[in-house]
């Protein structure tokens, strides 16, 4: 027995599941079209454009940058981010307030105002457009999200466990090490990936800061703008499907790790 | 103080395993050298607070507000990068240019009108769906309705934009639907339009307003709504006068989170939109990408558009009647 409210907001909700999936499924199945030309209706059917992604060895290119950046990026993040948690997280001092919106001001900067001042200042520090510039970007976007995380699960923490170990002789630095570290671990899992999937797919950072060799993102914005066509589909799967992956696996990782530690 | 240290150094035995092999932690503690900078630096709250603090400081204050203070100061300048032996001088050029020309006014009118359009319908159709997730579905199932949610969301800005063109494009999805139920003859051109830009735009930008809805409407304990209930309050009261201002933090972070990321969109504008709906986001950037020194005019409309849309979202919550500091905190 549903009352009509129910319906309706049951039905609006599948419906907005449709536009969600929708496109990104038309998107995996013009992949298979064989022709030159994106359009439907789609009469024959082929997979070479997905064998070709895998010999493209631009696409290949890219996507090791990609992930070498991602990956890097996300590694100073967590560092910077946990370190700028734990130190604001206790400390009572005065302006900590403006402190904290210092630490949360690049994630609220539209993207592309972002982007840009970190070109001028890129320039102005005299550091070339390139892997470092990238990463020093998508770093800076990363960080507050990382803090922010940890921020909350710093709270969560009973401060007798910090306790309980110095008093068994541990000074600050092996207390932090050996207890409170492994205490964050669930929201460093998942900082860690959401820094992944945003360094991964950032376009507007690697546009602005990028030097020659382009990020995957950046790639499929050059195709796009020299034309669709069923390769761009094919390498555009690939990225669904990986990031949707790491995506799926993250959130059964910290679902199990939050169900047994916490 | 003093105690402090002795503890460190004196009781580092304690931390040795029973078996009697010194783990790597107890030769840390037991080693000289680390005792003495243990000593130094953290003896006491006051050293450890600083030893924390100043790199922390340094890296904010440095990265996260240095490249704005930097693109306002260049914002001033009357060329930049400076060409060589030439001091540049301090001008208001770059601001007095914005205010000239047309074509500078309407795609920044053009960014806050679309943005504000788009925010409101991303809240009116996700607040249905977070009502709905809230507080229509049994606790079990909420996080796997939720997922389902979430999985398009990991796909980046690039290649949900690409989709949405599948979707919409004259030989699109869309168009031949419509056609094979003979609704129209010849296909809509959807694209490269201000609907097709909020197609977009609502589709990268949902999951910002969900999120934050979701997690003020499931706050709200259910005894309120049967108290209200209780009292006579039909549904439409009861969610006009319960649910609606219980739930308002989660619609000021909502809007002000996709208010800010959708005026801050460049690829998606560049390839949804057409000539006739080009934001400021693409005029800045074109202030980057032509040759030649055009550097201090692009910083100038960039720090336009920085205080106008955080004005505008100061505003947005004055007029909630919340605090802009609340919002972060």
């Amino acid at each position: 027995m549903m009352r009509p409210s129910q319906i309706a907001l049951t039905t609006f909700y599948w419906a907005f599941i449709v536009y969600l999936f929708l496109p990104l499924a038309l998107m995996v199945v013009m992949g298979f079209k064989d022709s030159n030309f994106i359009g439907f209706p789609i009469n024959a059917w082929t997979t070479r454009w997905y064998l070709q992604v895998f010999q493209d060895t631009a696409v290949l290119h890219a996507f090791g940058y990609t992930l070498l950046i991602s990956i890097v990026s996300t590694a100073l993040s967590l560092v910077i981010g946990t370190w700028c948690a734990v130190f604001l997280g206790p400390a009572r001092f005065w302006g900590r307030a403006l402190v904290f919106a210092v630490m949360c001001l690049p994630a609220v900067i539209p993207g592309v105002i972002s982007a840009i001042s970190m070109r001028i200042f890129i320039r102005a520090i005299g550091l070339e457009p390139g892997t470092g510039a990238i990463i020093l970007g998508l770093t800076i976007h990363n960080v507050p999200f990382v803090a922010l995380m940890v921020l909350s699960r710093l709270g969560a923490m009973p401060r007798s466990q910090v306790e309980a170990a110095r008093d068994l002789g541990a000074d600050s630095l092996v207390a932090f090490l050996r207890v409170t570290l492994p205490f964050l671990f669930p929201s460093l899992l998942g900082a860690s990936i959401f820094c992944m999937l945003l360094s991964f797919d950032d376009f507007v950072r690697a546009f602005f800061l990028g030097g020659y060799q382009p990020t995957l993102p950046v790639l499929i914005f050059a195709e796009l703008r020299s034309g669709m066509s069923p390769a761009i589909n094919a390498i555009s799967t690939v990225v669904l499907v990986v990031t949707a992956a790491l995506g799926l696996w993250a959130e059964r990782a910290t679902r199990r790790l939050k169900g047994t530690r916490s | 103080m003093a105690t402090t240290s002795e503890r460190t150094g004196n009781d580092a035995a304690l931390i040795r395993p029973q078996d009697g092999t010194r783990s790597f932690w107890t030769r840390l503690t037991a080693n000289p050298a680390y005792q003495r900078a243990s000593d130094l630096l953290l003896s006491s709250d006051r050293r450890r607070f600083w030893l924390l603090a100043v790199p922390a400081l340094i890296w904010m204050f440095g990265t996260h507000l240095g490249p704005i203070l930097t693109m306002i100061r260049i914002s001033f300048l009357d060329s930049y990068p400076p060409s060589a032996g030439r001091v540049p001088d301090v001008t208001l050029e770059n601001y007095l240019l914005f205010f000239q020309a047309p074509n500078y006014i309407t795609p920044f009118v053009r960014t806050f009108v679309y943005s504000t359009c788009y925010t409101l319908l991303t809240l009116s159709l996700m607040y249905p769906i977070a009502y709905f997730l809230a507080k229509k579905l049994r606790p079990s199932r909420q996080m796997l309705f939720l997922l389902l949610l979430l999985v398009p969301f990991w796909v980046g800005e690039i290649v949900r934009t690409y989709a949405i063109m599948i979707l919409l494009g004259n030989r699109g999805f869309l168009n031949i639907v419509l056609m094979g139920l003979g609704l129209t003859s010849r296909p809509i051109p959807f694209m490269y339009t201000g609907f097709s830009l909020g197609m977009g735009l609502v589709y990268l930008t949902s999951l910002y307003m969900l999120l934050p809805l979701y997690a003020s409407l499931e706050k709200i304990p259910r005894n309120y709504l049967e108290a209200a209930a209780d009292l006579g309050a039909g549904s439409w009261t009861r969610f006009r006068r319960v649910t609606l201002p219980l739930s308002k933090d989660g619609i000021a972070s909502g809007c002000v989170l996709v208010f800010l990321i959708s005026t801050g969109y460049y690829a998606t504008p560049v390839l949804l939109g057409g000539p006739s709906t080009t934001v400021f986001a693409e005029t800045i950037a074109g202030f980057f990408h032509v040759a030649g020194d055009k550097w201090p005019e692009g910083a100038a409309f960039s720090t336009i558009m920085l205080l106008a849309s955080l004005v505008t979202v100061g505003l947005f919550l004055r007029l909630l009647g919340r605090r802009s500091g609340s919002l972060l905190g």
